[in-house]
């Protein structure tokens, strides 16, 4: 049994900031760098880890059947099939909402911990029964929030409830981070956040159109070893995930096409 | 007299389990001529008006404070409120858990006094029934209430009302004020758009049924401080 097992709520308060996206891609670079990784779906309503990882039509069990008892874990477990570490618990029926208690999810999380290096949690957005299930079965977790303030306000929220369930390290991750608006002064910008927030920075995430293109095809931009700016950012917080030192990427230097890049260049000259 | 360099004197007062500090400051100054004192305050609780009371005394002695050191988050709450420079000596007990719950912890055996180490998030909400004093920020979506006096020795950037049950001399300081919305006892007022000045701790309190907000460092009133 692994005892070090690193069991990581990935969570955001606020739906749809990233953080599905977020545990695929983590998921599948983890995986690649050796890690055998599991990530949970404990998202029951809104299940779609599997369909961000390509692997909704090979599910044949749950972690509901797991629960009843009516499969093996391992018959539950879908390895992935280009990076055999990670695996997917995948999420049951949403009915589970109406009965599964924190418990259950101790139970899952603790078999998982015992074949996984890392187990990562795709939390339910909000701070009801779903989030408190899966904070009972954390040790530690990964705040979401991208530079909006309502985002920024709910994260707040989630790491104070973090906080009072004993959950700890708390690290934050600041997606869909747009330079050109930061400079502009039209988004909040990294230090506004962090400000507020309070937490470690464990890395940035760009906008990317490209997350959007490999999250309809089921592959994530981790998976293709792809350059793309968040393919990068998302790489890079899997090694610092697995302690090394990787300075945060500086986005007033990361401008997407010639135009900016020439900018850039020209002020360079300037000054 | 410019560009010559001041002196600094330090004076450690006695712990309060041992003696009274003002016997023991008294005889301290006798033997200090010139110069500015850093001091520290060891454990000793002290509100603004002892801390005025010994403020007094170092003025009369013609000396000026340069620094208030203390282990204890109400004296340094004061002496901000002061317009002091101040600096919290970190003890084993602050170290320990900087996150417990939200009532375990009193200083001063005083039941007035609620004390609470560590950030208000959104959504949290402090209640204090006396005085209550928050050695960490108050974050956009939080409140912190209190049927006296609120002093938050951080910023405050959500929701505070001191005199919840009506006392209209209750106070808010902070070492920033940027409420969303203040109280005190009935009145409501929105945060001022403006940012504060930087380093400079605020009060509102009212003045005529009105909240105004006046850097605490004004209303001292010793003649001797420059500016
Ligand atoms: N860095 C990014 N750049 C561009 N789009 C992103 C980025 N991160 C997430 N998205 C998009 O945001 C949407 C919500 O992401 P998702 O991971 O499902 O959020 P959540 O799980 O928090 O509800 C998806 O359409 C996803 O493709
Ligand atoms: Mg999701």
């Amino acid at each position: 049994m692994a005892i070090n097992t690193r069991i990581i709520l990935i969570c955001s308060g606020k739906g749809g900031v990233g953080k599905t996206t977020l545990t695929a891609n983590l998921g599948i670079a983890l995986a690649r760098q050796g890690v055998k990784t599991a990530v949970l779906d404990a998202d029951f309503g809104l299940r779609n880890l599997d369909l961000l990882l390509g692997l909704e039509n090979r599910i044949v069990y749950t972690a509901q059947e797991v629960l009843e008892e009516s499969c093996r874990l391992d018959q539950a477990l879908v390895k992935h099939k280009q990076e055999p570490n990670l695996s997917l618990l995948p999420a049951g029926n949403p009915r589970m909402l109406e009965w599964l208690k924190p418990d259950d999810m101790q139970r899952i999380v603790s078999m998982l911990s015992e074949q996984f290096d890392y187990v990562l949690i795709d939390c339910p957005a909000g701070v009801e029964d779903g989030f408190k299930n899966a904070v009972s079965a954390s040790k530690e977790a990964i705040v979401v929030t991208n530079p909006e303030v309502s985002a920024v306000r709910d994260a707040d929220r989630v790491i104070g409830l973090l906080n009072t369930h004993g959950v700890k390290p708390v690290q934050l991750v600041l997606n869909r981070v747009r330079p050109q608006m930061i400079a502009s002064q039209e988004m909040l910008s990294i230090d506004d956040v962090t400000d507020i927030l309070a937490l470690p920075l464990l890395g940035l995430v760009l906008e990317d159109e490209q997350v959007i293109i490999s999250t309809n095809r089921g592959e994530p931009l981790t998976l293709s070893g792809s350059n793309s700016p968040a393919a990068r950012c998302y790489t890079n917080i899997a090694r610092r995930m697995q302690g090394e030192e990787i300075p945060l990427i500086d986005p007033s230097k990361e401008g997407s096409g010639v135009g900016s890049k020439l900018r850039r260049l020209m002020q360079t000259k300037i000054f | 007299m410019q560009g010559m360099e001041v002196e600094t004197r330090f004076i450690t007062l006695p712990s309060r389990k041992k003696a009274d500090w003002r016997g023991y400051l008294s005889t301290k100054l006798n033997e200090i001529r010139s110069g500015q004192i850093d001091i520290n305050c060891q454990d000793w609780p002290f509100s603004c008006r002892d801390l005025k009371q010994l403020i007094s005394i170092i003025d009369r002695a013609g000396l000026k404070i340069s620094i208030i050191r203390s282990e204890i988050p109400e004296t340094i709450v004061s002496a901000a409120a002061l317009g002091h420079e101040t600096f919290l000596i970190l003890t084993k007990g602050h170290k320990e858990s900087p996150n417990r719950a939200l009532t375990d912890l009193r200083v001063n055996k005083d039941p007035n006094i609620l004390f609470h180490e560590g950030t208000l998030r959104s959504g949290e909400h402090l209640e204090a029934e006396g005085d209550v004093l928050l050695l960490g920020d108050v974050n956009p979506g939080a409140k912190i209430s209190a049927g006296g006096n609120v002093m938050i020795w951080g910023r405050l950037r959500g929701i505070a009302h001191a005199g919840k049950y009506g006392d209209q001399t209750a106070k808010i300081t902070a070492l920033e004020l940027r409420p969303l919305q203040l109280r005190i006892a009935n009145e409501v007022a929105r945060g001022p758009e403006e940012l504060p000045e930087p380093g400079l701790t605020e009060q509102a309190e009212l003045v005529s049924g009105k909240i105004v907000i006046q850097p605490a460092r004004s209303r001292l009133s010793s003649p001797k401080r420059p500016n």
